[in-house]
């Protein structure tokens, strides 16, 4: 590429800048891992360095897991354009009795994309002391699940979370194809489902892209284009609103009842009981 | 009389006589039946200053008018007396067939005084008393006390009420059981076997009069349709565990002793996961409709009812991380009579006791958090009151006293009664509920959370609002609970007071309105009040445990959020204001005359 690709432009900003930002309001922490002289613009994050060069990704996830200071941590490369956040938060929705979760897509393991408990620090330390610079050697090791590739599809469905920049082509194309997404479908956002819901749906969260200033409304007819079952048992029959029996609440915080209240990029919607009687 | 009776009975366990009373329709008219009829007969029959196991602290267990019309959710049953975990009103509901039974022996409430010599129990049968000995039913559980007074009395129609082991000990939060359902906060079992009372048994053939059973017939037709809708879609597909994956992602399921507002473990024990791996039926109490009831498969192939407050109080509170071990806490609860949420908040209590090195034979006991070995062990100690179980049968209020040092601040109670799954720090409206419940931390008297899941609040920030809220809101559950009606059902009334009226006039023959009915409501929270004055209440025990009030919320979407002393005095003033009380939260005069209470002594 002739340059880090970190340090890559999409809309003026360096691609690092966008994941940051992606990734900020899903996790308490983030942390760089950096070789020991890159430099890096000014990020809210912690930035750590490789203690020994030319480790891989073994390295890079070392000193990334050692520098965390919770329990359980997404990794991932530094060059990926298109996090997916209801995949991202769907691995780590997997990791309770795995030690490992692990996308594998097109015939390979995706470990730069990856969930990981803290715990596998020791296996990952004895590697690099034998220099086997593979993260797949740890999979035999520890509890490890496998993300097929039809359920990565569930949230992303082109595989995009895994798209490879390594030549001036690729980026070119990766150009394109953010400016392409973000002009037809500039309102990502995931439907969390709850209880009922999900029991029908037989899924926890679901990726929707929407027009831009979509609404509830807009949200609620999409869901229901993708998961008819909802229809007339969470969804009203009309398609644009909910049952009385469930309730929507937006990014944990706020109930919303309006169904023309707007819907911004990266809202997670939640979609639960009306009634919180226990 | 139309949907009462309109009698009393009286059974003095002391000299084994009763006596019956007619009950007069003004006060039947004034507090309507169940929770409300109870408070009216404690505040009569209890005197005042009594001690929760004196001889002279009534048992009190009332019907109410809409009991045995065929409504859906109406079999259901009161039990009133004061409490021996917060010493302040103790009322609690359970319900089936014993509610129905009950409403068939001709009475519309059983106050029982006294203490027996030995265990006995109690035969209501008709116009018949009979106190039969019950020594050969000690160490039973409820349901084996159930089975062995039908058999022993050659009757499968009677319908029994008892207490397990933890009442015949006396445990502060001991229940009392019918057909795998308790009347279980605040130790009613207790005060039940403070009187070597182990049963009541009921059987009866007096119908209930209805005025308008046509008309009756034509509402109880639409509330079930209703009650079959969408608006109880949770409680009839999943359950009430429903809650907690909803909690913990909203950042309110209170874990490792409110230390926690998240659990990392939620997933594993959540309502979906349960229903995927363990669910076995559903069941349904009597008359019941929506048959709320699951019950889950513990890996021994024994069933095991489960409700939300279970799960959590047995689960993330304690640092419990899977299902397996809440189902068998919970098996052990109800084997041996015990408040879930009590149990499981006293074990908590004692967990962090222990890690904090203030309670050397807790730890030696195992009782750490998300140690099940601990709990499992600890359970039957409390019921039986062996070794540390003594300590811990007081409840954490009391046994924080004993231990002393700053257990108390750990010590998660609202006048004693510990609190359920609702994390108040980020449930402004439901905090305020909490810390002026005269039951003490009670989710269920007033359903002020509701207010925190409408969008009509901002459930991380208090304000003054709340105040009328959480007054409306206990208004509503003390005429549900007077009624009775269950409140799973409350989303099912467009116009709850008009449309409650309406079935109460067709039941009773009264006229009504429905501001009448709202008033009925503030009568009785405000009698609830008014006995807790009289045995002491305090406006200091209007508040919440210093945890909630000196620390932050650190994990989920609520992170950062907190409750300041401020803020909650505010919030009890403004509830103090909507209630019409004084500033300090006393009844005044006028209030009393409004309401049509007797004077204060």
């Amino acid at each position: 590429m002739g340059r880090p690709k970190s340090l890559l432009l999409f809309d003026g900003e360096p691609l690092i800048t966008h994941i940051i930002r992606a990734l900020k309001p899903m996790f308490a922490e983030t942390v760089i891992v950096a070789a020991s002289e890159q430099e890096l613009p000014d990020l809210p994050a912690i930035l750590v360095r490789d203690e020994v060069a030319y480790q891989g990704p073994v390295g890079g996830i070392y000193y990334g897991l050692q520098a965390a200071a919770g329990k359980i941590c997404f990794v991932t490369s530094c060059d990926v354009l298109f996090l997916n956040p209801a995949l991202i938060a769907h691995l780590v929705s997997q990791i309770p009795n795995y030690d490992v979760v692990v996308p594998y897509w097109e015939d390979r393991f995706q470990p730069l994309h990856a969930v990981y408990r803290r715990s596998v620090l020791t296996l990952l330390k004895e590697q690099l002391n034998r220099g086997e610079l593979r993260p797949v050697y740890l999979f035999d090791k520890v509890k490890t699940l496998k993300i097929g590739e039809d359920e990565i599809r569930r949230f992303d469905p082109e595989g995009l979370s895994f798209l490879n920049m390594n030549t001036p082509d690729d980026y070119e194309r990766a150009l394109q194809r953010w400016g392409a997404l973000k002009e037809n479908n500039p309102v990502q956002c995931t439907v969390e489902l709850f209880g009922v819901a999900q029991l029908l749906a037989k899924t926890k969260i679901i990726s929707l892209t929407l027009p831009e200033e979509a609404t509830l409304s807009h949200l609620f007819s999409a869901l229901a284009k993708q998961l008819p079952i909802l229809v007339g048992r969470v969804i009203s029959p009309e398609g644009d609103k909910l049952v009385s029996g469930c309730a929507c609440n937006v990014n944990g915080v706020e109930f919303v009842r309006n169904p023309t209240a707007k819907i911004k990029a990266g809202d997670k919607v939640l979609i639960l009981s009306a009634d919180a009687g226990g | 009389m139309f949907g009462f009776h309109g009698q009393l009975l009286h059974i003095d366990l002391n000299s084994g006589r009763n006596s019956r009373r007619e009950l007069e329709e003004s006060r039947l008219r004034a507090f309507l039946g169940g929770i409300g009829l109870g408070t009216s007969l404690l505040h009569e029959y209890a005197p005042p200053g009594v001690e929760p196991f004196a001889l002279e602290n009534p048992l009190i267990f009332t019907s109410a008018p809409l009991v045995g019309t065929g409504l859906t959710t109406t079999a259901k049953y009161a039990v009133v007396t004061k409490s021996p975990l917060t010493g302040f009103i103790g009322d609690s509901l359970s319900s089936s067939h014993f509610a129905l039974e009950l409403k068939r022996t001709g009475l519309d409430a059983v106050v029982i005084t006294g203490q027996a010599s030995s265990m006995v129990y109690v035969v209501i049968s008709d116009l018949n008393v009979e106190i039969r000995d019950a020594e050969h039913l000690r160490g039973k559980s409820p349901n084996e006390t159930e089975a062995a007074i039908r058999k022993e009395l050659n009757s499968p129609a009677i319908r029994v009420a008892a207490i397990g082991v933890a009442g015949e000990n006396r445990v502060r939060f001991a229940t009392i059981s019918n057909e795998g359902r308790h009347a279980g906060r605040g130790g009613v079992g207790a005060v039940m076997g403070s009187k070597n009372l182990k049963a009541i048994a009921v059987r009866g053939d007096r119908e209930p009069l209805v005025f308008d059973a046509d008309g009756v017939n034509v509402i109880a037709d639409s509330l079930r349709r209703r009650s079959l809708s969408s608006l109880t879609d949770k409680y009839r597909k999943i359950g009430t565990v429903a809650n907690l994956a909803v909690f913990n992602r909203l950042g309110v399921l209170p874990a490792h002793n409110f230390q926690q507002s998240t659990f990392d473990h939620a997933e594993a024990l959540s309502g979906e996961t349960l229903t995927e791996t363990s669910f076995a039926r559903r069941h349904g109490c009597a008359s019941c409709s929506i048959r709320c009831e699951r019950l889950f498969k513990s890996l021994d192939g024994e069933e095991q009812r489960l409700e939300y407050e279970t799960l959590f109080a047995l689960g993330p509170l304690c640092g419990i991380n899977n299902p397996e071990s809440v189902l068998r806490a919970a098996r052990l609860c109800d084997l041996y009579g015990m408040d879930t949420i009590s149990t499981g908040g006293t074990l908590a209590w004692a967990m962090e006791c222990s890690e904090k090195g203030l309670f050397p034979e807790a730890e030696k006991f195992g009782l750490r958090f998300g140690r099940t070995e601990g709990v499992l062990a600890a359970i039957p100690a409390i019921a039986t009151r062996t070794g540390l179980g003594a300590l811990l049968a007081e409840g954490s209020k009391r046994a924080a006293l004993e231990i002393g040092g700053d257990s108390a601040d750990w010590a998660m109670h609202v006048k004693g009664l510990e609190l359920p799954g609702y994390e108040p720090r980020g449930l402004k409206t439901m905090a305020l509920g909490l810390a002026v419940s005269p039951r003490g931390a009670c989710h269920n008297r007033s359903g002020a959370y509701e207010a925190d899941f409408s969008g009509e609040v901002d459930r991380l920030r208090a304000d003054s609002g709340r105040g009328a809220l959480v007054a409306a809101s206990e208004d509503f559950a003390s005429v549900l609970d007077s009624l009775i009606i269950c409140k799973f059902l409350r989303k099912c009334f467009t116009d709850f007071y008009s449309e409650a009226a309406e079935l109460l006039n067709k039941v009773t023959a009264w006229n009504f309105s429905a501001s009448e009915l709202r008033r009925v409501g503030e009568r009785i929270q405000v009698s609830k009040r008014l006995f807790n004055e009289r045995e002491g209440w305090r406006p200091e025990d209007d508040w919440l445990p210093p945890r909630l009030l000196s620390e932050v919320l650190s994990t989920g979407v609520a992170q950062g959020v907190a409750l300041t002393a401020r803020e909650l005095g505010e919030m009890i003033n403004s509830y103090y204001r909507a209630r019409g009380l004084d500033d300090n939260g006393f009844v005044p005069q006028e209030k009393l005359q409004k309401l049509g209470l007797k004077t204060k002594q």
